[in-house]
């Protein structure tokens, strides 16, 4: 077996008294494509964010390419933050820049790349989720899955290794959801990793390798999606799935 | 809270003993006080200039400068000591303390030598035996004999002066006015605020004498002969340097120079004066005003906004001893600055800060009002920082950006897109509030006007131009500020 790129061991996070991950030890592989599913307010964000420390656990571990983020310091957080990208369920694009400076910002700022190259490199990852008619655009005027797929765009600019999703479709209109998910799609079959929190079920079913089904704190199951949509083990995970598929 | 206030004062009070020691420990090095001066070349001598004929603005050559009788004493005196004379203006009331904390050598201002002062400052011999009368309008001549005709009214006098003292010593059922210039207790005549204005013989002499509209009446106080002479001011202990210049006096004693010479002297400004007192005439006075209410605007702009950054910034500090440390003194900061006039700072940071470096008034002035915006400045970045969605931060830091570089390029961008008209406010606020620093004698539009009011006798004309060029100012400021607000509009 290959050497996992994130895993996470113990891992505990508390907003207060309130226990949101209790105890949570799971792995993911490069090129995997993880899709976490749940009840609303069973820590899903919190997971996804804990693991590129924007939350700090409260305890355990989480280990990014053998080094355990939680130990490092703020310069090397920054650091490995780049191979993780993250996608938030309300895009988050900068309202001041257009198209193309939203996706330049980063590789210009952190990774020090010229005008030019970071130019043409933002111009190819437009190509790549069908935008580069908008480069000059401000994100106001775009439509919700333009501004995704832009949002997109501008994590892949970074060149990540990784690529989280928060709820990337849950913002949008339902004609708009599907080219969201093909842009992700595609990224899958490129090979990128991705752990993914939707409610897309078609997608978890065409696309993941494995599905981890998270509530109470814990991650209760975590099988191929085959295994977990035909014949899911725990009671928690029957109960969400009739609801759900009703 | 308690603890808050508690730490709160004792700041305060840290500042205030930390003051007064500078001032005390500045007060006591003297008595080499001659060879300093002769060892400088210069001898600064603080005045304010609107007090003719003992001194007053002119215009020679198309220049102002500051003539009168008191500018020739004082030169008698540098020259006698083989020096240069400087004079420096500001407004009565500062007087003292400048030449108390060394912003001045020396105050020559009409300036009586009463008991009170002679506490604080050494004074010459008298130089000049003077009297007091009071100006009323020509058309109340026959209604008003002398100090006592003017029950139920009011008479008015330069505060801090020892006309304003007597009046309210020696009438009774009379209100007396205290305004800091002369001008403006003319203008206030003029205007029948009030119906007389005590000042000293020869000053009421050369108003009346320039407008036709005035008359003198003889004031009847009851005086002492310090009430009525006019020495020169020296730090106290500074013996060696008020027995050099005695000699001086002595000799513009015995040869009656005042009388001879330099009352006549000043009296031919005066003349000339009031020739054209057209505003036109006077464009470079406005000009001059123009110019440093804008460098002084402009500077405090740049600094405070940086200032302001700073400040939003250790205010929103957050963990470990040092970073708390550092916001509860921001917080200080912002809430003392806040919490005190703008006048005051002003004057605290000319005369205050000057006790350690010996900084110019334009600059104390830029300082004070820099230290004044920032705090202002700071609440606005604050509120415009925390208007920026979180998500922003989150998606930046996500990206591998330092919070210092999210900060830089993501957030403050969009945080000064939302304060932008605050800070416009502030920034036309601080084109009107510059002008606080004409107390300490900055020559920006206010002072500018308060020269051509005393130089031309004209109360209202000068005000109604720099009325008009404020607006100007302000306006065209607010065009300017729209303009970009318009272009930042993307969303
Ligand atoms: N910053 C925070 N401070 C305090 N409590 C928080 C914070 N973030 C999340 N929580 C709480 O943690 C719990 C889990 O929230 P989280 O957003 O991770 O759930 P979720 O599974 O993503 O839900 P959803 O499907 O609604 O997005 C919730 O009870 C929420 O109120
Ligand atoms: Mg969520």
């Amino acid at each position: 077996m290959t050497k996992p790129i994130i895993e996470v061991k113990d891992l505990a996070k508390n907003f207060g008294k309130n226990q949101v991950l209790k105890d949570i030890t799971e792995q993911v592989t490069p090129g995997q494509v993880i899709v976490v599913i749940g009840p609303s307010g069973s820590g899903k964000s919190t997971f996804l964010r804990c693991l590129n420390l924007l939350e700090t656990p409260t305890s355990g571990e989480v280990d990014f390419a053998g080094e355990n983020l939680t130990t490092l310091d703020t310069k090397r957080v920054n650091e490995l933050r780049e191979q993780m990208g993250m996608v938030f369920q309300s895009f988050n694009l900068f309202p001041n820049m257009t198209v193309l400076e939203n996706i330049k910002l980063a590789p210009m700022k952190v990774k020090h790349v010229d005008d030019a190259t970071a130019t043409k490199r933002a111009h190819e990852l437009l190509k790549q989720v069908n935008l580069d008619d908008h480069a000059d655009a401000f994100p106001a005027s775009l439509s919700g899955g333009q501004a995704q797929r832009v949002a997109i765009a501008r994590s892949l600019a970074m060149d990540p290794k990784v690529m989280l999703f928060d709820e990337p479709t849950s913002a949008l209109d339902p004609e708009m959801v599907g080219e969201v998910l093909s842009v992700m799609q595609q990224l899958a079959e490129q090979g990128m990793t991705m752990v993914v929190v939707t409610h897309e079920m078609g997608f978890a079913k065409s696309v993941a390798d494995r599905v981890w089904f998270m509530a109470d704190g814990y991650i209760q199951e975590n099988s191929t999606p085959d295994d977990f949509f035909s014949n899911p083990q725990t009671e928690r995970a029957q109960d969400f799935l009739s609801k759900i598929l009703m | 809270m308690k603890k808050r206030l508690i730490l709160f004062f004792a700041l305060l009070l840290a500042l205030v003993t930390g003051f007064t020691a500078l001032t005390t420990t500045a007060n006591a090095a003297t008595d080499n006080s001659l060879t300093k001066i002769e060892k400088k070349g210069t001898l600064v001598m603080g005045t304010s200039p609107d007090y003719p004929p003992y001194e007053f603005q002119a215009t020679v050559h198309g220049k102002t400068k500051i003539v009168g009788m008191d500018v020739a004493v004082g030169q008698k005196i540098a020259k006698d000591m083989g020096v240069k004379l400087v004079v420096k203006s500001m407004s009565f009331d500062s007087l003292l303390v400048a030449l108390q904390t060394g912003k001045v050598d020396m105050v020559i201002s009409g300036m009586n030598p009463t008991p009170a002062r002679r506490k604080n400052v050494a004074f010459t011999h008298t130089y000049y035996q003077g009297g007091y009368s009071i100006v009323i309008n020509k058309s109340d001549k026959g209604i008003y004999k002398n100090k006592d005709s003017f029950v139920g009214k009011t008479i008015g006098a330069q505060t801090g002066s020892t006309m304003y003292n007597e009046s309210k010593k020696q009438t009774s059922g009379t209100t007396v006015k205290g305004m800091t210039s002369v001008s403006d207790l003319i203008l206030a005549l003029q205007s029948h605020k009030i119906q007389g204005v005590a000042m000293e013989k020869p000053s009421a002499q050369a108003y009346v004498a320039n407008n036709k509209e005035l008359a003198a009446i003889p004031s009847d106080f009851n005086l002492s002969a310090s009430d009525t002479s006019a020495s020169v001011a020296f730090a106290k202990g500074s013996t060696a340097l008020v027995n050099k210049a005695n000699k001086s006096v002595d000799q513009i004693k015995q040869q009656n120079l005042v009388n001879k010479a330099y009352l006549p002297a000043a009296g031919k400004y005066l003349k000339t004066n009031t020739v054209n007192t057209s505003m036109f005439h006077y464009w470079k006075a406005f000009l001059t005003g123009i110019e440093y209410t804008l460098i002084i605007t402009v500077c405090s702009v740049f600094f405070g906004f940086i200032l302001g950054v700073l400040l939003s910034l250790a205010r929103m500090a957050r963990g470990g001893v040092f970073k708390t440390a550092l916001r509860w003194l921001a917080t200080a900061y912002v809430e003392f600055i806040r919490g005190t006039p703008m006048m005051v700072q002003v004057m605290f940071v000319y005369f205050g800060l000057g006790l350690i470096v010996n900084l110019p008034a334009l600059t104390s002035g830029i300082i004070a009002i820099s230290l004044n915006s920032g705090a202002y400045v700071a609440e606005y970045i604050r509120g415009g920082i925390n208007s920026v969605d979180n998500g922003q931060t989150e998606a930046a830091r996500s990206l591998g950006m330092s919070s210092g570089a999210t900060l830089r390029y993501v957030v403050l961008p969009q945080a000064l897109k939302n304060i932008w008209p605050s800070l416009g406010n502030e920034f036309i606020t601080l084109i009107k509030d510059s002008s606080i620093v004409s107390i300490i004698g900055v020559s920006e539009l206010i002072f500018q006007s308060n020269i051509v009011r005393s130089d031309t006798y004209r109360g209202v004309a000068p005000i109604a131009v720099i009325m008009v060029l404020y607006f100007i100012l302000t306006f065209t400021a607010s065009r300017i500020l729209n303009y970009f607000e318009r272009r930042m509009q993307h969303d």
